[in-house]
């Protein structure tokens, strides 16, 4: 048996609690719903099979202008070549708004989206293994016709500020903050490594966003309703282009970019809002 | 004392064993309740992690536990002493794994429960709990491996019970932040003779320079080192420095600048408390000045003017308070009355028996 906490003290933030609520609260909404629709099939002589809450999945597939991303292979942009070594950054607090305007709250959604080879952190003492994770699974999504999809690019406030909050995917381990970042109180938002050479040059170039200020929301619509329920399949593809990620910056001049560099920072932080992360497909089969 | 306490503990400890049984509750964590000297303002209250006994009494364990650094020698304490209000007498601390020489000056721990508005000399760290995070990670300074750090932890079974009662889930590296932060939140000071005089208590008299000392840096010095707190918690530039253009180590001679990048904020640090001055040498930042004379010396005569220098610094033009040898001398007569032995004594701030 179950017994729901009656220390409201730890309820509001510790991870746990909350979850075990939402589960509850969750379990006795799809009671209702199964009892609604019971009800209601009841009622009507041919009636279709029941849906219930379903699953969707959310892709961010990486491109370089038209070639796919990968790790460790030369591409150019505006004549200058590029060898990338790592790409990171946080899809957090995902909603999905459906035909009538109501909000679902994807909850505790903080997904690390990455392609990056074996990474030692905390100067390395810890390694976080190599991976690949483009696509974000989510489930219990309540049956409907949605309209839109609304996520960020980064961490918002409430878990930035405090380090020793945690939902989702977000820890101290995986490297997306570090000692320079723990001097300012922020995840890193997102990063881009690797090498550039121009003119005979190379140079390393890191690029980094970080800080509250450039925690950035896109809400993206589809061409036409999705359908969510667990009679179908949804998938939402987005496309993320590297080759936009970095424009407008002159990484020539400034290969390091992170928090001294606010201005060039705030420019790519722009750029995952406007126009590196575009919607390819959104389908229900 | 420390074999009723484990007693007390072992009783609070004992109903986790019977947890599983549905017919008993669950032991809680119960609240602990600052006690907030009578001459000082509310503290604020951090919403994210209520005190309670057992963090308390948590934090304290591994604020005195070197098994919190890389090399189990190095404990938060090892820097920051009871004896000398939780800093080292040091300027710059070369105590950490990697040995070496720190850029900045160990604070003193002091009243952190209203320390609101950042931390660090410059204010970049938002709050306690993230703030831990900085040290004991920094090759520099503890160096400690999380993940290591936690699976060492575990393998004591009177942390893993304690983090399970304080937390309610197995331990890992945010539950180590909150209950450091607690007991920082604990380390309050506020029986001095000065307070004892300002709540006329017993034993709060002050001697006829000391009420000069007082009259003089109600005049020239509280405008930042304000109230009870004896601190704005506000970023100034006591004209340490006129020339700010080193930008080495991550801007780290630039004061608040490094944190903002507004020009404003060149050379400004936090304003640390003057409560325990005397305990607390060498001062500022970077510990330049060995002793509370240079201190007085120096905003007397030897401010420097730039941009960004604090105006109430500065006379006619002229960096510096332009105190007399006399005046000086009254000023730090009135600073010693702010040393709270109970504080530096206090036995449940001390060094407990760990696990």
């Amino acid at each position: 048996m179950l017994t729901l906490p009656k220390n409201t003290c730890f309820g509001g933030q510790d991870t746990f609690y909350p979850l075990l609520k939402r589960t509850m609260k969750h379990i006795f909404t799809f009671a209702l719903i199964t009892a609604t629709s019971f009800l209601a099939a009841c009622s009507k002589d041919n009636d279709p099979i029941a849906e219930y809450a379903g699953q969707a999945s959310v892709t961010f597939d990486a491109k370089v202008g038209g070639e796919d991303f990968s790790l460790g292979k030369a591409f150019t942009i505006e004549g200058k070549t590029y060898t990338f070594t790592q790409l990171r950054y946080w899809v957090s607090n995902i909603s999905f708004t459906n035909e009538k305007g109501e909000i679902y709250k994807v909850p505790a959604s903080y997904y690390l989206i990455e392609e990056n080879s074996k990474i030692n952190t905390q100067d390395g003492a810890y390694e976080y293994p190599a991976r690949k994770r483009e696509t974000i699974s989510l489930s219990n999504i309540p049956a409907g016709n949605y309209k839109s999809i609304t996520f960020s690019i980064g961490v918002d406030s409430v878990y930035n500020k405090n380090m020793s909050l945690q939902a989702g995917e977000l820890s101290q381990l995986n490297g997306m903050t570090n000692i320079s970042w723990m001097w300012h109180t922020s995840y890193i938002f997102s990063s881009l490594k690797g090498s550039m050479t121009a003119d005979g040059a190379t140079k390393n170039i890191i690029v980094e966003t970080g800080l509250n200020t450039n925690y950035r929301t896109l809400t993206v619509d589809f061409t036409a309703p999705v359908r969510i329920s667990t009679a179908k399949t949804t998938a939402v593809n987005f496309t993320v282009d590297v080759e936009k990620i970095i424009d407008g910056v002159d990484l020539t001049a400034t290969p390091v970019i992170g928090a001294g560099q606010p201005a060039a920072m705030t420019r790519v932080a722009d750029n995952y809002k406007q126009g590196a992360i575009v919607l390819q497909t959104a389908s229900s089969k | 004392m420390v074999i009723i306490r484990n007693i007390y503990m072992i009783s609070l400890l004992l109903p986790a064993f019977t947890a599983c049984s549905r017919t008993e509750v669950n032991p809680e964590p119960q609240p602990y309740a600052l006690v907030v000297p009578g001459n000082f303002p509310a503290a604020a209250v951090m919403m994210d992690n209520p005190l309670t006994k057992q963090g308390v009494e948590l934090g304290r364990m591994l604020f005195y536990d070197p098994r919190l650094s890389g090399n189990n020698r190095i404990s938060c304490a090892s820097c920051h002493h009871p004896e000398k209000a939780f800093s080292d007498g040091l300027a710059l601390s070369a105590a950490g794994v990697s040995g070496n020489r720190l850029h900045r000056h160990a604070p003193a721990l002091i009243n952190m429960a209203w320390a609101n508005n950042g931390l660090f000399w410059d204010g970049g760290s938002t709050n306690l709990e993230s703030q831990a995070f900085g040290p004991l990670a920094h090759p520099d300074e503890m160096f400690q491996n999380l993940q290591e750090l936690t699976d060492e932890l575990n393998a004591l079974p009177a942390y893993r019970d304690l983090f399970r009662l304080v937390f309610r889930e197995e331990i890992n590296p945010s539950f180590v932040v909150r209950a450091l932060a607690q007991f920082q939140r604990t380390l309050i000071s506020g029986n001095s003779r000065y307070d004892k005089f300002i709540r006329r208590e017993p034993g709060g008299n002050m001697s006829n320079i000391e009420l000069r000392g007082l009259e003089l840096f109600g005049r020239n010095c509280s405008s930042c080192h304000t109230g009870a707190l004896f601190t704005d918690n506000d970023y100034h530039n006591n004209g340490l420095d006129a020339d700010f253009s080193n930008d080495a180590a991550e801007g780290i001679y630039q004061g608040r600048f490094r944190v903002t990048y507004n020009p404003d904020d060149l050379g400004k640090f936090r304003t640390p408390t003057v409560r325990n001055i005397l305990l607390t040498a060498p001062y500022m930042h970077d510990g330049r000045m060995a002793t509370i004379e240079e201190v007085l010396q120096h905003y007397s005569q030897g401010v420097k003017v730039s941009a960004t220098t604090a105006a109430g610094l500065v006379r006619n033009g002229t960096g510096g308070l332009q105190l007399s040898q006399e005046e000086q001398q009254a000023i730090i007569a009135f600073l010693g009355t702010l040393t709270d032995s109970t504080f530096i004594h206090n036995n449940a701030l001390g060094k407990p028996v760990l696990p």
